[in-house]
């Protein structure tokens, strides 16, 4: 639709060269630790303060480190399943919000941003104070024993994604949906033909947002593993005290190449479908 | 639990008493609060600075460039925090990359200086002296715009995105400039997302521990560090909860006093769409 | 926790552990030789180990708490005793590790690996060897080139040492002195390093860091530039442990992996992987000379002899100590 409408009206702000500027310098200053990082994957030393030389032995060590696969192959096993409960749990939370006024509706909104507001480790202590509480299992069985760091991870990311998909909410028209309810829709389709639609970007950024909230928790998730669910963070931050190896470096660089492969495809596939809509 | 009280190493007794909150009101701990309010706000301000431009240049960039820039801001959060931190440090710290970049500047700096002759006035410094970035209350307000600019980012974005350009169009045919067009009609349209934006980066910020920790320096201790002082080595869990509800309640006192200026503010100028 | 038995496997063990604290092929070879499958599961301090056990063991076997913190843990009734007539090799430990101060008897802790704070630093910048505290906690002559550590406990313990007093006094009086101490010299101090003092040292950010001596012995090894002293007053000596949890699984075989520890090929191993003082004689017989006589490892005897370890005081002292810090770094 905009692009549409981009036809018609000339207004262009990307050709206001400071505004190219900002975004230009934002760019390289977010991305110069992440460059800085990539280097040092390749250098011959046990840590990260002086360049000893190139080596790509750190590489081949990670792929015998059996233990970090087992870390990373967790980190994403929570992070896909928690995102989309939470992303699923945010967006219902929102059109409720938004949609309905039922009784200490105003409350709710504030208890929504409890998990933002409380610090994390005062969290994360109450995460496992409850699970104790609580007698929750301690599975050993793979996907189940990571059962308490998903649920833990659900409960703090989910507001994120309602106050997202909240502020792209506020600006659909409620008059819409009662203009489709009139024409026959039912909730259902109310909410997959209007709503969802509309929110779409706001979903799409709120489930990467999710995400990585997921992947990169470090102390929540501390609190609530037990012995059979190590994650990446857990890991890496457990390194502080012996000097975080290059390893990680090397693991985090072959993660932004393969998110780097992937949206590329992405964006390839998306934009090809466009042509062919447009047809 | 902040109303119980800590009785043995690791027994609590419930007691609802409010000794944790009295204690909580003393100087130390009231400077440190207001210490990490003003570098919450300070980081809060300067990560709106910079997300404003950027979420503009997006929302008007084609598709295609449009969704390699969303990315590209979000491809750095998938490192972890911790790593991230750690590069920073290697690009600040006294020997650095960018007091390294600096340094050798003013070598070639100097000797263009001493091609001419002109090296014994010391125009530029006897000496390099290398720009401590590191471990001082700077580093640490820049580590945290460095990590949370992308969330506010994201939501400014979203509503942004959903501007009507006819309207901009108009009010540049009726003569508005930049400046008119970006207060009167931009800024009280996406709001809204800047709201949101103010939450996802003023709170976090508040509570943060790591990044002061590692970035800052003897002076920068923020009240996230004595929360997570008072869960960790002083085994003070109710006293830890009692300073984080004191945290809730500031959060949601500054919330409810904006709630109450965007009453008035809708109140005030009632054609606004905010 | 009760449901914890349904989920019982005989031949596994789930240890607790820091990064990187055991040799590489430790393991496996406990595998081979017992038959066991360990499972490792790390932290990164003290106090995270103490919170996680505190609400009960959500399954772990073995764990490596510190001295202080095995002492506070049986008083807090964490842990398991351990059962001497099961681990057959004691008789390998140096005998002066037999009946530590936080341990009498060694009933719920076996000793792993040992060590010194100290200061770590940049022998091509100092004017002196800093033998001594002093030039730490009461000199402005490396100002601003001065990091120390982040932990209360130690930071103060050493500013007492420096003061003349014990590390372990309960008198309000000497932590007053000591926190004055420590407000004056904040401005000369760069930076309280969370473990990372290294770090600072190899990049050159500073020239005097605070540091365990097995921090700094791995940057010795990378970089000939830098040095390890334990100051003439006397400093912490820091002792980590082998010990059971309550309510363990696999009991047996955390006795087991604790007699396969003690072995002394297996305590060589894992000195020479991890580079720390093992208080395993027999191991140590094994070890070479370079590792034998290293002082970043070994600090001379009389220097030992001035050091304490850290013992519990009570909650009343923790809680003097912490407020003491809290002021320390608001001021």
């Amino acid at each position: 639709m905009s692009a549409r409408m981009r036809h018609f009206t000339p207004i262009n702000y990307t050709k206001n060269s400071a505004l190219k500027l900002i975004t230009l310098v934002f760019l390289i200053i977010l991305y110069l630790p992440i460059i800085n990082l990539i280097v040092f994957s390749f250098n011959d030393s046990k840590r990260n303060i002086v360049w000893r030389g190139f080596t790509s032995k750190y590489y081949e060590k990670l792929f015998e480190n059996e233990m970090l696969f087992v870390a990373f192959s967790n980190s994403i096993t929570i992070a896909i399943i928690s995102t989309i409960i939470s992303t699923f749990l945010g967006l219902t939370t929102a059109i409720a919000l938004w949609k309905f006024n039922f009784y200490l509706k105003k409350y709710y909104d504030i208890a929504l941003l409890f998990p933002i507001i409380i610090p994390e480790i005062c969290m994360g202590i109450s995460m496992l104070v409850f699970f104790s509480y609580i007698s929750w299992p301690n599975f050993q069985l793979w996907p189940l024993s990571l059962s308490s760091i998903i649920i833990a991870h659900v409960s703090f990311i989910f507001p994120f994604v309602a106050i997202i998909i909240r502020a792209r909410l506020s600006m659909l028209n409620s008059e819409i949906l009662e203009a489709g309810q009139d024409l026959g829709a039912n909730r259902y389709q109310v909410v997959r033909k209007i709503i969802v639609p509309f929110v779409n970007p706001a979903l799409v950024a709120s489930f990467l947002l999710a995400f990585t909230l997921s992947l990169d928790d470090f102390v929540v998730t501390f609190f609530t593993s037990g012995p059979n669910s190590v994650t990446l963070p857990v890991k890496i931050y457990s390194m502080v005290r012996f000097g975080v190896s290059p390893e990680i470096n090397a693991i985090s660089t072959l993660l932004i190449l393969i998110i780097i492969i992937c949206t590329y495809f992405a964006i390839k596939f998306l934009s090809k479908s466009n042509r062919e809509l447009m047809k | 639990m902040s109303y119980g009280q800590k009785v043995d190493i690791i027994d609590i007794d419930y007691s609802w008493g409010l000794a944790n909150y009295v204690r909580a009101i003393d100087g130390v701990y009231l400077v440190t609060l207001f210490k990490s309010v003003v570098i919450s706000i300070i980081t809060t301000a300067l990560c709106l600075l910079i997300a404003i431009p950027v979420a503009f240049y997006i929302s008007f960039s084609s598709t295609k460039i449009k969704s390699i820039l969303l990315v590209s801001i979000l491809l750095p959060l998938w490192t972890n925090l911790l790593i991230r931190t750690y590069s920073l440090i290697a690009i600040l710290r006294t020997k650095g990359h960018v007091n390294n970049t600096l340094e050798s500047l003013w070598e070639s700096a100097n000797h263009v200086l001493n091609f001419f002759r002109l090296a014994s006035y010391n125009f530029i410094g006897e000496s390099f002296i290398p720009l401590s970035l590191m471990h001082n209350n700077f580093s640490v307000i820049l580590g945290l715009c460095y990590i949370y600019v992308p969330f506010v980012i994201i939501p400014i974005y979203l509503v942004l995105e959903k501007i009507d350009r006819n309207m901009l169009e108009a009010a540049y045919d009726l003569g508005a400039n930049h400046k008119i067009v970006f207060f009167k009609i931009i800024i009280p349209n996406i709001s809204v997302g800047i709201t949101s934006g103010i939450i996802l980066v003023f709170i976090p910020c508040l509570g943060s521990f790591i990044i002061p920790e590692l970035l800052g320096g003897a002076d920068s201790q923020m009240i996230g560090n004595i929360i997570e002082r008072q869960f960790k080595s002083a085994n003070d869990w109710p006293f830890g909860s009692a300073l984080s509800f004191i945290l809730i309640y500031i959060t949601i006192i500054i919330l409810g006093v904006r709630y109450v200026y965007s009453k008035l503010y809708s109140r005030l100028y009632p054609g606004n769409i905010s | 926790m009760p449901l914890n038995s349904l989920a019982k496997n005989h031949n596994e063990l789930n240890f607790y552990n820091w990064d990187d604290y055991i040799g590489e092929n430790t393991l496996s070879d406990f595998a081979n030789s017992e038959g066991v499958k360990t499972n490792i599961d790390f932290f990164a301090d003290n106090d995270e180990l103490f919170s996680k056990l505190r609400e009960g063991n959500p399954g772990y076997d073995i764990i490596v708490p510190s001295d202080i913190y095995v002492e506070k843990m049986v008083k807090a009734g964490m842990l398991e005793r351990i059962n001497q007539d099961k681990i057959l090799n004691m008789g390998n430990i140096d005998e002066k590790f037999l009946n530590p101060v936080f341990d009498p008897n060694r009933d719920y802790s076996i000793p792993y690996m040992w060590g010194t704070i100290g200061i770590g630093y940049d022998k091509k910048r100092v004017h002196t060897d800093p033998d001594s505290w002093s030039h730490m906690y009461d000199s402005k002559v490396y100002s601003g080139n001065i990091s120390l550590l982040s932990e209360a406990t130690d930071v103060i313990a050493c500013a007492l040492k420096y003061l003349g007093y014990s590390a372990n006094t309960k008198n309000a009086k000497e932590y007053k002195e000591a926190e004055e101490l420590l407000i004056a010299q904040k401005k000369h101090i760069k930076v309280f390093a969370e473990d990372n003092g290294q770090d600072l040292l190899a990049s050159g950010d500073v020239i005097l860091a605070q540091e365990y001596n097995g921090d700094i012995a791995q940057v010795m090894l990378e970089d000939d530039n830098i040095s390890y002293i334990v100051p003439k007053e006397g400093s912490i000596i820091w002792e980590d442990c082998l010990c059971i949890p309550k309510d363990a699984p696999h009991r047996d075989n955390a006795h087991k992996f604790i007699n396969f520890i003690l072995r002394a090929d297996i305590g060589a191993e894992l000195a020479d992987y991890i580079q720390y003082a093992t208080p395993n004689r027999a191991a140590r017989e094994l070890m070479d000379d370079n590792y034998k006589s290293n002082p970043a490892i070994f600090p001379p005897d009389e220097t030992v002899r001035l050091c304490e370890n850290m013992l519990y005081q009570g909650e009343e002292v923790s809680r003097m100590i912490q407020d003491t810090w809290t002021r320390v770094l608001a001021s």
